[in-house]
Parts: C-alpha cells; structure tokens; sequence
C-alpha cells in the first residue's frame, strides 16, 4: 500500500495525537528532553502539528539524546559531521532499527514499485569499503538494500568503468533498473557514460550546494540527463541520520518533494518562528513518527525551504524544495586567530 | 585578501605607498630610502595591488637597518595622533563607533598621559626592540590598540592582520596610509621604517621566523592559538605576551536595580547592549551572565525587568541577529537545559534570549550566540570567590561603591577578575588590560645609579 496518499488535513489529524504521544513518551524517558520542554515551557494540548516543540537538529551533535535505557540501545547510526565538528549519535533500539528500513521501503516502493530492482551505483565500491565509512559510502551501502545485482558506475581508482554498465545494460537495459547516487556524482559522471538509460528508475541525494556553484538546479539537472541518458523518471530526496528511516521524495514530475504519510515539514519563518504560508520560504521543520527510541520526532534542521503547494500535486499533502542550508552563524571576538596562524 | 603561500608575506603597511612610488612620483618619496621592498617586489605590485610582497628575511633586512625610536617619541605620538583625529571623523565614526573609541584612545593628551607614566623613578624605560603582534582574526580594532602603544613606546613593529580580517580591518589599514601621505616627511619616515602591517596565509616558516626574531611576541586569540604560536621558539631573551580565552559578567544588586529611575535603567539598558552587541557578545569582556545580587523574589523581578528594558535598548539601536544566529542560540540555551543547567529559557525575538540558571555555579563560560545571557542569583558579593574562575577577566557593574568593590578584590585575592566597570565600559580598551600594564610590557627597565 502506498504511502503517499494522505491529503494535508487526514495527515495533520493521523500525526498530530501520534506526535503529542510520541512527545510526551519522550518526555517520561529521555531526561535530557524532560528539562528542555520544561526550560521552555512547552506543555500540551497541542492544536496542530506546527504547535508542537521542536527540537534544533544540531542537539543530537552535542548531546547524547536517547529514550531508551543505554542496554536496549542496538544500533547508534553517525552522521559525518562537518570538519571539527562532532557526528550526530542516533540511538535505536531493536524496534526503531527494524522500523526504519521498512518504513524507506515502502516510501521509495511508490516510485520503484513491489520488486528488487538491478541496481546501478553511480559510485566507485571502494566507498563502501573505507575504514571510515563516508556519509556517501553508509548512503550507497543503505541504497544497496533495494536492489539486486550491484554494478559500480566508477571502478576502484574513480574512473568510469565502461566496461561493467555496458554488460549491465546488456543484462537489464531492457527492463526498469534502479540508478542511485549522490546528486553531483550523478551530474559528473552520468552524462560522460553515453549510455542508453531510459529504463532506469534514477534515485538521487546528498543535497544541490556543488551544483548550485555552478548554477545547475534541479531543471537543468533533469533536462540534461533526459536529453543525455534518455533519463525521464528522477527522483531526489532528502532526508537526514536524526530522521533515518524518513525521507521526503521528489514526484514523477519533479514539481517538488513529497511527504510519507507519516511524516511532513513545516516551514517556519526565522524571525516569528510561526509557520510560514506557501512560496514563502523558511527554515525547514521536518516531523516524523518514527523516532520512537528517541526524541527525533520534531526536528528544526538548518535548511532552508518552501512549500510549492499543497494537496495539488500527483501525490497529496505538501510538495516543497530545499533552497539550501543556512550559513553558520559568523563568530566574532576575540578567540579566533585559530588555524591560520601556524598549522 | 589572498595571502600569498609559503613564506611570503603581502606588507599592508606600509606597503601601498612604496608601491605608488614605483608608480610615480609622489611626496613621500623619502620611503624609498627606508623601503622595506626589494626592488623585484616592488616592481611587481601594481597601484591596486592589496600589499606588496615580500619574503620574511627581506622583511626583517629592512626593518633591521631602521633608525630607532624612543619612548614616547614625538615622530611616533605625532602619527598616532593625526591617525586619531582621521578616525574621529564624523562620517566614519558615526558608521564605526567602535573607531571612535579608538580615535579617543589615541588622542594626543592620552598618549602624553600614557607616556608620563613611564616616566621618573629610577629606571629609564627603553624600547624592548622587535615586537611581533598576532591580534585575534574578528576583532578588527585589536591590532590596532596593541601595535600603538608598543609603537608609542618606541618598538619596532610587525603585525600579523589576519587574511580574514574583515571590513572594518581594512578601512584601518586605509587610514593609516592616508595619514602617512600626508605625513611630514620625518614622520613619515620613521614610522614607514619602523612599522609593518603584514598578512600572510597558513605558513610556519613565516611565523617560526618572526618568532625567532622577535624580542616580544604579543598574541591575541583563544587558548588554540596561543598554543600553536608557542609551538615557534622566541630567542632566549624574549618573552611572551599572551592574551588566551577570556569571558567576562555582570554583577546587579537587585535592590538598586528595581530602585533605579526609568531613565537610570534605560541608560543602563543601553550601556549593557552595547558591552554585549558591538562585537555580537564575543569580545573576551562582553557579559555572558549576569549576577543578581538580593533575596530570591526582588532578584526574579529585577532579572525581568532588566529583559525588558534590554530587548527595548536593542530594538531602539537595531541590533539583530540573523536565522542562523537564532538556530545557535537554541542550540546553546537548549543544551544548557538538557544538562540541567537552565531553569528556564526565554525569547525576545531573535536578538535577546535570557536563561535562568539552576545554580551559579553553572555560569556558562562559553560563547552562546549574540544576545544570550544566563543570569543567576547569589546573596552576597562575597559569594563570588567561590565562583570566579582564572579566565574571568571583565566584572562590569551597577549598585556597587569603590569601597565594596575593593573588598570584593581583596576576597577575589587574585583567583579571577582583571577589571571591574561600570555597565557600558565593558569594551573601553585601556593600557592596562587582562591584569596587564602595555606600556611597561612593551619597554625595558635601564637601571641607572
């Protein structure tokens, strides 16, 4: 069964008891959580989604954040964090790590469909090998559960492997395959291939700043690999480690990203912090119900966005893009000559 | 600004003038005499180019070979002075009044007074020769302040200007060429051959060799850097000037806060602001917490009051603060809550957040984002000894007599505070600073019997 298919007033009244319950649950058994709520003031009853306290997504960098005891813990997921910066840490318990694969199963089986695609992986394998796995190689290693018969765009040194995708296509270039990567791997290297695509499925991620420096958006993106890899179904997504599990898909028509029925955004407006009204464009809030072992359910990320429109596209609720991420905050003062003056 | 790689450095000061000899003539042409380039180098800088380069060891051949100056010399005051009154400039104060302060530091009766107090007993201050300046990437008037008074007191000087350095940087670096074209040519002269502003990227070599020639080392910056810097070996008789992370508070007696006049507290308000925003409360003295001194009740109801009339002093100067800026002050204030460290948290808009602290033991020592202020309550003054740490250098005040003041540093004995000032004098920069008298840092004492 699809999961797109709540409109935005059936998914408001299906999340918000959900997220209230999820809240308060939270809040008896992650003490952390109890005395921020508390700090703030934030008590129920919540009228609507946008009503419920957020929390800012950078939290689960700098604090350990969990709603089960510490021995139920059976899986903590990592985030590569920018340079010097710590990782994020996401605590699952056995439920919330069994929930999650299912849960990106059944978003991306609406544009994939019932059966395990061959898989091309515009990616060299030795990403998923590094010591360290990259956030690109955990990516690809993620994605690889969805298909079947692996084949690696690049070879181990980074060049592109001819070889392999022309005995790929000749295996499955007739039938629909899976095409995943990050979005400027796509961009590099898909064209250079001159290969026929058409009956690739193309899954991309991992954000449009490299391409956004060349003035690529996601139009030009789409028209170049139709018009080069006669590549017609696209689809972006976004989604990040402290929401794993949910991610917000882009439709057949690339109007925008969808939202899973259990899951949604809420833009807000950065100086009132209230819920910004379509095409304006805000801070993207995204909420989930599938953070149960811990308090990921109503995160405020440092992205910005806007809502296109809502109940209006192929799938219901809100349809909306990611317009990039905000800067850091600049640091003034007087402790700051690090890092440049020696090193 | 792209510095240049390895172990070249672009000269900012007083690099431009030189290059616009090579240009044409000009009145300063004396400055060739003195230069600090190598003619290959200066042929190479164009009118327009950021600084002329030049490599460490052609740096400090020209510098080496410079005449001297003496303490308090009168070419020096005479420079300093007119780069004042540049600085004290209507339309440039009113844009940066963190300038005019500046330009008040330096005018000629200040440096006269900081120059007489050098002066009589019996030792002779002498210069202490070379001095090499490492001021903070983001505080843009630092560098100023402390090359000045090492330059008063007749150093030689080389100033590490970040790359990063910002606008106001920059607008500094203009001024000063501005007041050496017209400069008298002896003026000039002496300072072209004595003083240098330079930047350079990430390079060891440069700074191992400025270290290594240097007879003080002034560094400016938080712990890292003072740590990397030390990393380069001084010459064995020099010395060290470092000025590591700092953080600074407030101490109110609630009492005289809540009986204080509308007008007193909107002035106050007004005097907070600015020590807290001028430098988006990152400056090493800008407040961080505020200490409410009285009984629980009174202490809450002047906490309050002082929000308010702090939101109304920042929207009447229009201090903000951006979206991002807004995330990490939620990010700060709601961790300190998640470690049980906030009672409380508040919002006034995005440029003001007030967090109650649990205990005052919990005061937060580190940057929150521009506009957060934790206030906590203790009974007494006195309580403070307990609480004050090294790093804590600027107590600015309001309700307290000279009197208290200096029982409170008699209590302190030394364990923290290096100045206590009224609300609103947090930045003003002072030749004593960070427990520090410049001027006698930046000379020797000649024992003469």
């Amino acid at each position: 069964m699809s999961v797109f298919r709540l409109t935005a007033d059936e998914r408001e009244a299906a999340l918000l008891p959900r997220l209230a319950e999820l809240t308060e649950w939270h809040r008896r058994a992650c003490p952390p959580y109890q005395r921020i709520l508390e700090a703030i003031g934030a008590a129920g009853p919540y009228e609507r989604v946008a009503d419920l306290p957020w929390l800012p997504v950078r939290l689960f960098k700098t604090h350990e954040l969990r709603s089960v005891p510490e021995e139920q813990v059976f899986r903590v997921l990592t985030s590569s964090g920018t340079t010097g910066q710590a990782p994020s840490r996401v605590y699952l318990d056995r439920e919330a790590a069994a929930a999650q694969p299912r849960m990106l199963a059944a978003t991306l089986r609406a544009v994939l469909g019932e059966r395990r695609l061959p898989m091309l992986i515009v990616d060299s394998r030795a990403v998923t090998r590094a010591t360290a796995l990259s956030a690109r190689g955990a990516g690809v290693l993620g994605m690889m559960n969805f298909g079947r018969d692996h084949t690696f765009v690049l070879d181990e040194r980074g060049g592109l492997d001819r070889r392999a995708v022309e005995a790929f296509l000749a295996r499955h270039g007739h039938a629909p395959f899976l095409v995943f990567g990050f979005t400027f791997m796509v961009w590099l290297h898909l064209p250079a291939l001159r290969a026929d695509l058409s009956q690739g499925v193309l899954i991309h991620s991992g954000g449009w700043k490299k391409l956004a420096d060349q003035a690529v958006d996601n139009a030009a993106f789409r028209r170049r690999l139709g018009a080069e890899c006669g590549l017609s179904r696209i689809h972006d997504f976004y989604g990040m480690v402290e929401q794993i599990g949910t991610v917000f898909l882009e439709g057949p028509e690339g109007d925008g990203l969808y939202c899973p029925d259990f899951a949604d955004v809420v833009i807000r407006d950065p100086e009132t912090w209230r819920e910004a009204p379509p095409g304006v464009p805000g801070v993207i809030e995204v909420v989930s119900t599938l953070p149960t072992s811990y308090p990921g359910h109503v995160l405020l990320t440092e992205d910005l966005g806007v809502v296109h429109g809502v109940d209006d596209g192929v799938w219901p609720g809100k349809r909306f893009s990611v317009l990039g991420r905000l800067p850091r905050a600049e640091t003034r003062g007087c402790s700051d000559t690090a890092g440049e003056v020696a090193a | 600004m792209d510095a240049p790689p390895s172990d070249e450095l672009a000269v900012r000061f007083p690099g431009r003038a030189t290059a616009r000899d090579a240009a044409g003539p000009s009145r300063s042409g004396a400055l060739d005499a003195a230069g600090p380039l190598r003619p290959g180098a200066r042929d190479a800088a164009g009118p327009l180019d950021p600084g002329a380069r030049v490599d460490v060891e052609g740096l400090l051949d020209g510098m080496a070979g410079a005449g001297s100056l003496g303490v308090g010399d009168e070419r020096v005051r005479d420079f300093l002075g007119a780069f004042g009154r540049r600085l004290l400039r209507p339309e440039l104060a009113r844009r940066h009044p963190e300038l005019a302060s500046l330009g008040f530091f330096l005018r000629p009766r200040e440096l006269a007074r900081t120059v007489e107090e050098t002066r009589g007993g019996e030792h002779v201050r002498v210069p202490r020769g070379l001095v090499f300046h490492i001021p903070p990437a983001n505080v843009d008037t630092v560098f100023v302040y402390s090359w000045a008074l090492s330059a008063l007191m007749g150093n030689r000087n080389v100033v590490r200007l970040s790359s990063r350095a910002g606008a106001v940087a920059a607008l500094l670096v203009d001024t000063l060429l501005e007041t050496l074209d017209e400069a008298d040519r002896e003026v000039a002269e002496a300072v072209a051959a004595t003083q240098r502003i330079v930047s350079y990227g990430r390079s060891d070599a440069v700074t191992a060799a400025l270290s290594a020639a240097c007879d003080l080392r002034v560094v400016w910056g938080g712990d890292r850097t003072v740590d990397e810097v030390r990393r380069h070996p001084l010459a064995p008789h020099a010395r060290d000037l470092a000025f590591p992370d700092r953080s600074s508070f407030a101490l109110v007696l609630a009492s005289a806060w809540l009986a204080a006049s509308p007008g007193t507290r909107e002035a106050l308000a007004d005097g907070f602001a600015a020590d807290a925003y001028w430098f988006d409360q990152a400056a090493c003295s800008s407040p961080r917490t505020v200490f409410w001194v009285g009984a629980p009740a009174e202490c809450d109801t002047a906490r309050d009051d002082f929000t308010t009339c702090l939101a109304r002093a920042v929207a009447r100067r229009g201090w903000t603060v951006d979206a991002a800026m807004a995330v990490e002050k939620r990010v700060a204030t709601y961790g300190l809550a998640a470690d049980g460290a906030a009672r409380a948290i508040g919002f006034h808009g995005n440029a003001v957040a007030d967090v109650v602290l649990t205990a005052p033991e919990l005061a937060p020592r580190r940057w929150l984002g521009t506009g957060t202020f934790a206030h906590a309550r203790i009974a007494s003054p006195a309580e403070l000894a307990g609480l004050v740490r090294r790093a804590d250098q600027t107590m600015t005040y309001f309700g307290f007599a000279r009197a208290e003041l200096a029982e409170l540093a008699a209590t302190l004995a030394g364990r923290g505070v290096d100045r206590m000032v009224p609300i609103g004098e947090a930045l003003s920069f002072h030749r004593v600073w960070d427990g520090v008298d410049l001027p006698a840092e930046f000379t020797r004492l000649l024992t003469i019997r």
